[in-house]
């Protein structure tokens, strides 16, 4: 009889090892993740400037799919909650953003993706009290209903949000000038989608070190002794959610920026899907993981844009098969491999380990 | 009958049974005594196949069966009443014996069966439409080896039936079990914590320790050896 | 007076379909401890493999056949390749390969079909009302053929489970599958068993769904979401419960778009959804207190 297969983040460092002081561990927890920034900065050098132009768009695709997919992977990953509606949460951040620029278009850029956040982290607060009572098929149905549901609002309301072609807004992303002259916007926009993925990825990074990361942990691996404990489990995972909201409200700003328009269309049922599908090919509560999907989804309409090219099939047959993929990789990756590509790399790590 | 050669079975790095071999001869009760985590129970569990064993034979009349499947050895004639009854509560009494004659071909028989059950134990007759969970904990037990008995088995397995009943019970069940075996062609593995009662209606002895046989012997002999009683069987 | 009436026979109408869909997502939730969100991917499958029957030229009947037979080997097909590995995996692992599942069949649909959507499955039944004199209702004979159709279903399957040796293999599968196999019980065959079953009855909904829609990859999305609905409002442990959560959001439903308007009848479902999970996660019907799931 073969033992349920886990999914989950890496198992706390082995029994024995000797415990540092509250302090140390945070200065290096600090230092370490600080460091990693900075690689991450020069990596965003490296890349935007070696790749052509036309790449620097995905690259912000790249940028804003890592803060909602992180977003998402600490919720799922962590706290065990899957959630289904993380699509729904990028049109809310992304419809802040373009009511602002509609309405109030002096706001500077950082404020805009700021309130953005904030109401998609308020609105996370609601779902997740909503939701803490919620579990498994339970939960996954009720986002996935919001996922269907929230789109279609906009919808009805033609005159205040546009609705079924949506909002376009004219853009507001200037290139600061000590850039120099021949620094592209799009270059800009690749640099802004990096620097807020980085800033999102350190931010979970510490997050999940914290104190808070553990109690996630806790209630993750079981909630009856969580709660016996004393953790407030309810509290948590409503911190859980706003934290992953405000991460997906984020992600939805930052493509009104990149695509100076805000529709349901933009953000449908395939959007949600695709977050799961580069949550759980990366591997579930792995940040590293969430980078690796991010871009996976990404260079997915690419990939599905060469095979229908190869069999020559029509083009609505190739939304397809972008679609076919997403089904393929959520039913092979939980078959074969549930802990995602972190999963296998941590179990190559282990077999090394033990010659 | 029922042989098990140098059975071994693992829980992951735990050792369950190492190397344990009994005969349980027909018309007979073998009792399997000790104390808890001896392995009684995992040794009826890797003879049933709910659990696989590492190594070892258990053979049915001179069939090697170790590595049939639960369902398939059912089919055989095994019948395995598990530890906490086994009861399906929310089936009524009357679906929970019919569950042991399901797979049996002679239908006339497996009806037959049913109605000596219900002679056999008159309380199951008096609720066979309410719901198994309704039982009291006596009547459960009845249940149990009553579904166990309908599929007519040839080798019973029995996992701790005195558990959690009342010794007036327990007597009326064990006095019941020794009357069956004499009736019919039936071997008997009787696991059980109360040795006392056990060895009452026991043929022969087994007694485990941390998986390992310790002593196989006459019923009579073990009840009258009072320092293994005291060392192994708690009284 | 007369639009009250009209509007409780199309949502009784409507009820039934939804309550077909529950009923599917019960039966395998009380076999595997699944929610099979594949559901509504499933029903279009074989909805569509039967409207390629009536284009190849045979009758309704042949391609009413063709929906229910496809469905059933469909979800036999599907619990024993795909999902009877997560059946013992943590729940989360089951609701990412439905999901998956329900995805994967809607892209095939599209590969196979088209994602255009194409005119509605023709059926020997008439669509329009029945008419009394001068007025006519808004239920007709293909209701009554609907209605009768989901209610012999349910029948069969209730007899199934309640009066035979192998219904009463598959419910003591499901309620404790160790003293099942004890018995002799196969029960990895009736667990395929069950899905095949309720895949009938998912088919069933799509077949009967689809003269009144146009057809595309995602026409029983909305039908689907319904159901979970209907079946999460009566308890996904109890049938019974799912035919009454099927009719009395089917009537819910058609007083809401009857009387404030059609749009309101997605936001209502989620509505109803979001109220009976937040106040009574279980369920109406369940007998047992609420489930950790």
């Amino acid at each position: 009889m073969s033992a349920p297969t886990e999914v989950g983040p890496p198992p706390a460092p082995a029994p024995g090892k000797p415990r540092r002081p509250a302090v140390g561990v945070l200065r290096w927890t600090l230092a370490r993740h600080l460091l990693l920034v900075v690689v991450g900065l020069v990596v965003m050098f490296i890349v935007t400037a070696a790749l052509p132009e036309f790449r620097d768009f995905q690259v912000m695709e790249i940028g804003y799919f890592v803060c909602a997919v992180a977003g998402l992977t600490v919720l799922t990953g962590m706290n065990g909650q899957l959630s289904l509606g993380h699509g729904a949460l990028m049109l809310i951040g992304a419809y802040v953003v373009a009511l602002l620029q509609v309405h109030a278009p002096s706001t500077p850029m950082y404020v805009q993706l700021v309130a953005a956040v904030l109401v998609t982290a308020a609105f996370g607060a609601v779902l997740g009290a909503g939701a803490a009572r919620l579990r498994g098929p339970y939960l996954a149905g009720a986002t996935l209903a919001l996922a269907v549901g929230l789109p279609s609002i906009p919808t009805h309301y033609v005159s205040s949000l546009g609705g079924e072609t949506g909002l376009n807004t004219s853009s507001i992303v200037t290139v600061p000038g000590w850039l120099g002259a021949s620094f592209t916007q799009d270059h800009y926009l690749a640099w802004i989608g990096s620097v807020a993925a980085i800033a999102t990825l350190l931010m979970l990074g510490n997050l999940r070190r914290s104190g808070v990361g553990r109690h996630f942990r806790a209630i993750r691996d079981d909630e009856v002794a969580a709660r016996l404990s004393g953790l407030n489990v309810a509290r948590t995972q409503v911190l859980a959610f706003v934290v992953s909201a405000g991460c997906a409200g984020l992600a939805g700003g930052l493509t009104v920026l990149a695509t100076n328009s805000a529709s349901p269309g933009g953000f449908d049922l395939t959007l949600s899907v695709g977050l799961l599908t580069a949550v759980i090919l990366g591997g579930l509560g792995s940040l590293a993981g969430a980078v690796v999907g991010s871009v996976a989804i990404v260079a997915l309409p690419s990939l599905s844009e060469t095979l229908v090219r190869l069999t020559s099939l029509s083009a609505s047959r190739g939304a397809s098969v972008e679609l076919g993929i997403y089904g393929l990789v959520l039913i092979a990756v939980m078959l074969v491999a549930p802990g995602g590509l972190a999963g296998v790399v941590r179990r190559l790590r282990a077999t090394v380990a033990r010659p | 009958m029922l042989a098990v050669h140098e059975l071994t079975t693992n829980y992951g790095a735990v050792c369950a049974l190492d190397g344990v071999s009994i005969e349980v001869p027909v018309g007979q009760i073998t009792a399997v005594l000790g104390a808890n985590g001896a392995g009684k129970t995992s040794l009826l569990r890797t003879i049933s196949g709910l659990v696989r064993a590492r190594s070892g034979r258990v053979l049915l009349d001179g069939d090697d069966v170790t590595h049939v499947r639960p369902e398939d050895l059912a089919r055989r004639g095994v019948a395995h009443v598990p530890e906490g009854r086994g009861v399906v509560a929310e089936l009524t009494v009357e679906e929970n014996l019919r569950l042991g004659g399901l797979f049996r071909k002679d239908r006339t028989d497996a009806a037959r069966a049913l109605r000596e059950m219900y002679e056999l134990f008159p309380p199951l007759a008096e609720r066979r439409s309410r719901s198994a969970h309704t039982l009291s904990g006596g009547e459960r037990q009845m249940l149990a080896i009553g579904r166990a008995l309908v599929a007519r088995p040839r080798v019973l397995l029995l996992d701790e039936p005195s558990l959690g009943l009342a010794p007036k019970i327990t007597a009326q069940i064990m006095s019941l079990l020794r009357d069956l075996v004499a009736g019919q062609q039936l071997a008997v593995l009787l696991v059980e914590q109360n040795a006392r009662s056990a060895l009452s209606i026991a043929d022969q002895g087994v007694v485990l320790g941390l998986g390992k046989v310790i002593t196989t012997r006459a019923a009579a002999d073990l009840a009258s050896d009072v320092a293994l009683r005291h060392a192994y069987l708690g009284f | 007076m007369s639009k009250f009436i009209d509007i409780t026979l199309t949502g009784f109408s409507a009820g039934m379909v939804y309550s077909a869909v529950a009923l599917a997502l019960v039966l395998i939730w009380r076999a595997t401890r699944v929610v099979n969100f594949a559901q509504g991917g499933m029903a279009m499958i074989t909805t569509y493999i039967a409207v390629t029957v009536i284009d190849r030229g045979y009758g309704y009947w042949w391609a009413f056949a063709a929906a229910l037979l496809s469905g059933l080997v469909l979800g036999a097909v599907l619990e024993r390749v795909i999902v009877r590995r997560v059946e013992s995996a943590p729940p989360l692992n089951a609701v990412v390969v439905t999901l998956g599942l329900l995805v994967l069949l809607t892209a095939v649909g599209g590969l196979i079909w088209g994602n255009s959507s194409r005119p509605s499955v023709p059926t020997p039944f008439s669509l329009a009302g029945y008419t009394f004199g001068k007025t006519t209702v808004g239920f007709g004979r293909f209701d009554t053929f609907l209605v009768l159709a989901v209610l012999a279903v349910m029948v069969l399957l209730v007899a199934l489970f309640r009066f035979t040796g192998l219904g009463l293999a598959m419910r003591a599968s499901a309620y404790s599958q160790e003293v099942a196999r004890l018995v002799g019980v196969r029960v990895g065959r009736m667990l395929t068993l069950g899905w095949a079953l309720a895949a009938i009855a998912g088919s069933l909904a799509g077949i009967l769904v689809a003269p009144r829609v146009p057809l595309s990859p995602n026409f029983m999305d909305g039908p689907n979401i319904i159901g979970f609905t209907a079946a999460v409002v009566g308890s996904l442990d109890s049938p019974p419960g799912a035919v009454v959560g099927g009719v009395g959001i089917g009537l819910a439903l058609s007083y809401v778009s009857g009387y404030l308007g059609a749009d309101f009848a997605l936001p209502a479902t989620l509505g109803i959804l979001i109220v009976v999970l937040m106040i009574r996660p279980e369920g109406l019907f369940s007998r047992a207190q609420a489930r950790v799931v």
